[in-house]
């Protein structure tokens, strides 16, 4: 569990994270969703006592970030995947992380082998590509077995196939009961891993829920009848919200697809499609964040 | 204060990058090879002195010139102890791998003497050997290793060399990056040198008070000063310099 307490974050003039409260839940997959520049890393950054806080406080499992005596054991992290020294080798980089926590050695070949790299083992990072940069990375969050894991950006830059495997391994460590924060800028990516959304903006907290509010609340229903213009009225009476769509479609907004099935078959009106359109979660991300965008392309 | 695994982790960093390993040998030889070429040149001075000239000749000093340049090349290593994190990214990594930060620095501190003396206590005595061999079989006067100057060499060489490295180490957390940490150090090191041609009471009060001169005397017993303050500049110096060097890598962001 992660909590976050008013969190700020003040560079100069520039308020980059704005009195963030939000807390991440065991057992989920959040996604940490904002806009390039919304201040997501700073957070992350500031989560795992890197960045220091101009105000507000960050526990996980309750416990500060300065307070852990063994911080690779609680929680684990892949911020920039980049970051390894050249001449090091993936062995010997996982090998020093492992000896601050005094974490067994043994330790180093299970997460080689959990992410793929043990034949890549003995050689140098900087010959690794950005796939195998993300798998060391990974390794190396991974390296204490936390029970809080932080991932920023975790599938950028990788193929179809690494992308479904860091989303399947993701959610089989949140399965496990483990808490687990992702960032990305991807919604299509979230859609499809995420459990609950935490959205922010111009560092502030935008709205957070499970992920179904964000696409199935208030989607519209779509009906396809002969009956369109007796049926629409029909529904109007009833409290449904409709618009015409082309030939004999209508869209529904403000009743539900069992509902709208249910007055039909109380009316007689025969019913040639009856399907839910809910909004994409990008739709939903874009109305949210419209206001929110830092760099903006003219609308 | 220094925790077992943070200091072992450290040596697993130090050991896996080229540029430390090769310096600290780089120091070992280039110090032996000073030794060996201005007790060559001191010989062939000797051998064309005049009987004053050879009366004040000192053995000792003149086998051990190459100090200031090796001094330039210890502080270096220190300076990469910390530099070498900072310029892959790794301390970020570091940092949310250790927590407490002062464990961290206190570590890196640990390995910069743990490798920076057993370096500088063989680049010092290789330096002592081949300069003093040198003059030998060339027939000039030499110092033998129980001698009380060659002695205090021996023992506080190094040690005045370790406090170069942590003071390289203080400069590479503050800098935050090789380059400018080794350009400071290098010129900070080299002005009691360049100061030889200012007037002359700066020039006195740089030879005598300068951190590295004051100690690099002390050690030669040509300072005006007793030997406990020429040491305590030094090591007053390098202590202020770690302080605030502590003080800016716990405040800042990592």
């Amino acid at each position: 569990m992660i909590q976050l307490n008013g969190l700020s974050k003040r560079y100069g003039e520039r308020l980059a994270v704005d009195d963030l409260s939000f807390t991440v839940r065991p057992g989920l997959v959040t996604g940490f969703l904002g806009p390039n520049g919304a201040g997501k890393t700073t957070t992350m950054r500031m989560i795992l006592g890197l960045d220091l806080p101009t105000s507000g406080t960050v526990t996980i499992n309750g416990r500060g970030p300065h307070d852990l005596p063994h911080p690779l054991r609680v929680v684990g992290s892949m911020l920039d995947s980049q970051a390894v020294h050249p001449q090091r080798t993936a062995y010997k980089h996982l090998l020093y992380l492992a000896q601050t926590n005094r974490l067994p050695i043994s330790r180093v070949e299970e997460v080689l082998d959990l992410v793929g790299l043990t034949d890549a083992a003995g050689r140098k990072a900087g010959g690794f590509s950005l796939g195998m940069s993300q798998r060391l990375g990974l390794a190396a969050a991974l390296l204490g077995d936390p029970p809080v894991l932080l991932l920023d950006e975790p599938v950028n830059g990788l193929d179809p196939e690494g992308v479904l495997w860091i989303r399947t391994l993701v959610r089989e460590l949140a399965a496990e009961g483990r808490t687990v924060l992702l960032s990305s800028h991807l919604m299509s990516e979230m859609a499809l891993t995420a459990d609950r959304l935490v959205i922010i903006g111009k560092g502030r907290l935008i709205t957070e829920a499970e992920i179904g509010e964000f696409t199935g609340a208030g989607a519209p229903v779509l009906v396809r009848t002969p009956e369109a213009g007796s049926f629409a009225r029909r529904l109007e009476l009833s409290g449904a919200r409709v618009r015409a769509g082309s030939g004999d479609e209508l869209l529904v907004t403000g009743m539900s697809a069992p509902d709208v099935g249910r007055l039909a078959a109380a009316e007689g009106v025969t019913l040639h499609e009856l399907t839910l359109r809910p909004a994409s979660l990008e739709e939903a991300f874009m109305e949210l964040t419209r206001d929110a965008v830092e760099y903006g392309g003219a609308r | 204060m220094i925790e077992a695994g943070v200091l072992r982790a450290e040596w697993t960093k130090f050991s896996s990058i080229r540029a430390t390993m090769v310096l600290s040998l780089a120091i070992v030889v280039v110090s032996g090879l000073f030794g060996w070429l201005f007790g060559n040149a001191s010989a062939g001075d000797y051998a064309t002195a005049t009987a004053q000239e050879r009366l004040d000749f000192q053995p000792l000093d003149m086998g051990m010139r190459g100090l200031f340049v090796v001094q330039l090349l210890v502080s270096a290593l220190g300076v990469l102890v910390a530099t070498s994190e900072y310029g892959s990214g790794t301390m970020r990594a570091s940092v949310a791998a250790v927590g407490r930060r002062g464990h961290l620095m206190a570590a890196k501190a640990g390995m910069t003497v743990l490798t920076a003396l057993p370096v500088s206590v063989a680049g010092v005595w290789l330096m002592y050997t081949a300069g003093q061999t040198v003059l030998a079989a060339n027939g000039a006067p030499y110092v033998m290793p129980g001698e009380p100057g060659a002695l205090v060499l021996l023992l506080l060489g190094p040690v005045v060399f370790t406090l170069l490295a942590l003071f390289g180490l203080a400069l590479g957390f503050l800098l935050r990056g090789t380059a400018s940490a080794v350009n400071v150090s290098t010129a900070f090191l080299l002005i009691p040198v360049l100061a030889s041609s200012a007037p002359g009471g700066l020039r006195e009060f740089m030879h005598t008070y300068w951190p590295n001169t004051a100690a690099f005397q002390a050690v030669s017993g040509t300072s005006e000063l007793p030997p406990v303050v020429a040491f305590g500049v030094l090591l007053g110096f390098v202590a202020v310099l770690l302080v605030a060097a502590f003080v800016q890598f716990k405040n800042r962001d990592a």
